[in-house]
This record gives structure tokens, sequence and C-alpha cells, in this order.
């Protein structure tokens, strides 16, 4: 229903001062009435809606003039984009048996259809390979699916980023860092996922900076937040056969926090370790990153994964959990990543949406043998001195 | 000849200050050699979408039952209450029924309070929603 009868106030965004409130209702009380009692426009009665196509193909120019053209229509993140010829696009829909014109989903707020050309379009302007493109289509389904609230989170003041979990085969297939550095920048499945992420629900969905999107700082984790868990590493069942997946099974799992710390502990016994996650205070909803070293000692003193989580269940107060009642075990995860080291890391949402962890099996390409041949080899060897 | 030769010097001035119009209004200048693509749309489609026009407007407030919506966000509930006391204030017969949203983000009939909503809007002349965010 478009055109509907707006308007804007001086009213802070959230305001909590009566006096900020008292004189933003003043000031337009007189257009509240007019709002509803003068007579419907033409336009109003019967409203038009503009439907904005692009064509196929967008420009043809040089590198640098399809970076600017592309930057100028904002379909951008401030970054040099990959120009998306047939060429290339054609290359990365490999890393997919569905069809070019399959609608995966169609993506808010303008309900965009994410096909699998556009997906793959955005993809390798984000210079993704095509073995990246069974994750990223996995992770279309699962951010968008309603249990993210990625509704809310997507265009929130929150500036919320997608974070996503990588379990199972597909993580050494395609390079995925579980290790160390696994969330800086350097290797391209995980920058390059997560930047394709971010292209799709702006160029799909068409959440745009300051119109839809309202983030009020917003976030470096929109760049790119992907993780995979360190399953060899780790003494524990993963991610996903905790949540009902076999372990030979591929997946993502989505979640959209917009705090990311870091801590060491205090004391590296078991119970010192699960004193400082409890201390981080995992509201719901929240991922705690405990690196393989240390759930090689929680093992090591007879801890579980599930007496890790009842300890800090236990000791969470219901005050500090931003959705009412005591914080539940399906309001966290435990995920062993990361490298060797003492750090242990909390990605914290908020709770209290409606919003869960979503996973979603990731699907290969009956050629993915083929695939993984020509593009496993896409790892930095590193100078030595 | 001397006029003549300050003729070509002139024409060939000319030509030498357009061309370094032409080139500085251009921002990334295109070298001879320099590849060429032909690049496709990140922009999606989207089907198009059914819409129908405003609900009627009331003829004035007084005697009318007005919905005051507040859409979860904490300003609205402040808000709502303002709009109510100066409502009232105008339009002594006028009568204000509340309805707090039950979750950020989603249309009131998709949630458990479908039925409560459905009666609650039936049951007023017109609505002001406020977005607390």
């Amino acid at each position: 229903m478009p055109g509907v009868r707006a308007l804007g106030t001086t009213i802070l965004c959230e305001s909590t001062d009566a006096e900020n409130i008292s004189k933003g209702i003043d000031e337009v009380f007189d257009e509240i009435i007019a709002a509803l009692t003068r007579p419907l426009t033409d336009d109003e009665k019967n409203p038009k809606i503009n439907t904005i196509t692009e064509p196929k193909i967008a420009f043809k120019g040089t590198y640098d003039q399809i970076n600017e053209f592309y930057y100028r229509k904002g379909w951008g993140d401030g970054l040099p984009l990959v120009p998306p010829t047939q060429a290339r696009v054609d290359e990365m829909m490999k890393g997919t048996d569905l069809a070019p014109d399959h609608v995966v989903v169609k993506i808010i707020p303008r309900m965009g259809k994410a096909t699998i050309e556009k997906i793959a379009i955005n993809a390798v302007m984000a210079g993704a390979l095509p073995t990246h493109m069974p994750v990223l289509i996995a992770a279309v389904e699962a951010v968008t699916d309603p249990g993210t609230r990625f509704d809310t989170f997507e265009v929130s003041t929150g500036s919320w980023a997608p974070l996503l979990i990588i379990n199972g085969p597909i993580r050494n297939d395609i390079h995925i860092n579980c290790s160390s550095g696994m969330m800086s920048p350097g290797n391209i499945a995980n920058s390059a996922i997560g930047r394709a992420l971010g292209l799709i629900v702006k160029n799909i969905g068409g959440a745009r900076k300051g119109i839809e999107d309202m983030g009020t700082l917003g976030d470096p984790l929109k760049y790119s937040l992907v993780i995979g868990e360190n399953e060899e590493g780790s003494p524990w069942e993963p991610l996903h056969v905790e949540f009902g997946y076999k372990k030979a099974q591929s997946t993502v799992t989505v979640m959209f926090p917009n705090r990311y710390t870091q801590t060491i502990p205090a004391q590296t016994t078991a119970q010192g370790v699960a004193e400082t996650l409890a201390g981080m205070n995992p509201i719901a909803l929240s991922t705690l990153i405990v690196i393989p070293d240390h759930a090689k000692i929680f093992s090591k003193e007879g801890w579980s994964k599930e007496r890790v989580k009842e300890f800090i269940i236990q000791g969470a107060k219901e005050s500090n959990n931003l959705r009412p009642g005591r914080l539940k075990d399906e309001d966290f995860a435990i995920v062993v990543a990361g490298g060797p080291g003492v750090w242990m890391g909390l990605l914290a949402s908020a709770g209290g949406f409606g919003n869960s962890f979503i996973t979603r099996e990731i699907r290969l390409p009956k050629n993915w043998d083929g695939l993984k041949t020509k593009y496993g080899t896409m790892v930095p060897v590193y100078l030595k001195y | 000849m001397s006029r003549f030769i300050k003729l070509i010097a002139m024409t060939a001035i000319t030509i030498i200050a357009l061309s370094s119009i032409t080139y500085a209004s251009e921002r990334v200048a295109v070298q001879a050699d320099e590849p060429v693509y032909e690049v496709l749309s990140p922009w999606a489609g989207v089907d198009p979408i059914p819409v129908r026009g405003l609900s009627a407007r009331i003829d004035s407030i007084s005697g009318k039952k007005i919905g005051l919506f507040a859409n979860f966000k904490r300003a609205a509930r402040p808000i709502m209450a303002e709009v109510e006391k100066r409502l009232k204030e105008r339009f002594p017969d006028v009568e204000t029924f509340l309805f707090d949203s039950t979750l950020p983000n989603v249309t009131e009939t998709e949630t458990v309070n479908k039925e409560k909503f459905t009666a609650w809007a039936k049951g007023v002349d017109a609505v002001i929603a406020a977005v607390g965010d």
C-alpha cells in the first residue's frame, strides 16, 4: 500500500525523554488530524507503482569505468569489484546444478528474486570462486529464513551482520579458514563468501544504506563474517551434529551478531575457562568461540560441551538477558574454532524477537570433484624470509 | 602570410584546448589498449505487487473511535500517550484504543495475536500508528 500518510517528527530514535516526545507531538498534531480527515487524492485512491527494471547488460567499459559506474549506482561496497562478465558468471554458475533462472528466494525489502544468475553475478563481483556457490546458495536460504529475523536485523539501527558458521567436509574442500586468523582478512573463501552475501542482500534485496538499512554506526563485520568450525581440533561433536545433521554433511548456520569481544581466561583449567566464558555474559542469542586448546582442556578434565553450557546457564543473570527469562540452552552455541593461543571470543546478537540459529545443508553439484581440482590450489603460499 | 600563420596557430590552440576539456571531463580516461568489458546487472527483478489505495478518511475526529498502534520500540508507547492526551483535550467525545505490537517487523496478522488485532482494527474508525524507532 504505497503513499501511506506518514509524518516525520523531531522525536529522537527510541526517545525516553518526555519533553522531547511532547514537543515532537505538539509540532505535528494538526498534521495528524489532517492526515486522518483530509479527503484522499486520486493518487491515494488509485496508486501506481513505479517498477524499476535494469537491462541485463548494465554497462560496457574498462575496469575502472565499470567500478565507477557500479559504485555510483550503489551496487558496490566501497571496494573494487570484479567485473561480472557473462563468461565469469557462466563459470560461477558451474558451482551449482540449479538453472540460472531458478529462484532460490525473494529477498526483502524489494522482494527481489535471488535467481542463481543474480547470486552468481554478485558472487563474481565479490571475487568468489565457483566452489563458493554451494555455500552462498545455502547461506541465502538460511539468512532469509524467517527464524533468523533477517527482516529485523538487516535494516535495524543496530547494524547487525550475518555470521556464517560452516561445518562439514566442504570446509577443507574450499579452504575455509577454521584456525589462526579465521576472522581476519586473507582467505578467499572466508572473505569472498561473506562479501558476496552483503552484495546479494543489497543488490537483490534492495536495502540501501540510510534508506532501508538504518544502521546508526554501521558494522565492519558486514564486510564478511564467515568462520569454519575446527572440527579436527575439537574433542566434541560439531555444531551441525548438535543441530541434528550427520558429520559427513556440510552445512551453514546463521545468526546476526552486532558485538564481538575477545578475552583470555584467568586460569587455564577447565573451571577457569568455564568461569571466563560465563563471565563474557553470553545473552540470547550468542556464539561463544572456544579455541581447540581450551576444548582439549575441558575434555581432559571430563567436561563435555553440555556441561560447559550448563555451567554458563547456571551462572547467567536473568537481568543481563535482553529478553525476559533465564538463559536457555538454545540461546547460545559453542563453536570450537581458531588457532593456537589463549583468546576466546563472543559474538552476541539480541534475542526476544523469535529468532534462533538457522542451519541449511550445503548441496554440491555433480561436477564437484572437477571444480575442486580446478580451484583447489587457490591457497596463499607466503614468501619465506 | 603572418596572419595566415596566426590563424593556423589559433585554430591549433583551440583544438588542443577543446581536447583537453574533453579529456578532463572524463574521470577515467580510456587508454588505447585497455580491455573493455560488457558486464551484467546485479540488480534483481521483482514480480508485480498488486497495490490498493488508502482507506477512506473520516470526516472528523469528534465522536469517533481512534486506534493507537504502538509498534514495539520503546518510544512508541509514550508517543501514543501524548497523542491520546491531545486527542481527548481537543475532542472530548473521542474514544481511544491502544494496541501494542507483538513482535517488531512482523505483521500482526502473522503473530499469535492475530485475532485480538483483527478485532481491535475492526472496532475502530481510524488508526494512528507510532514508529518508536
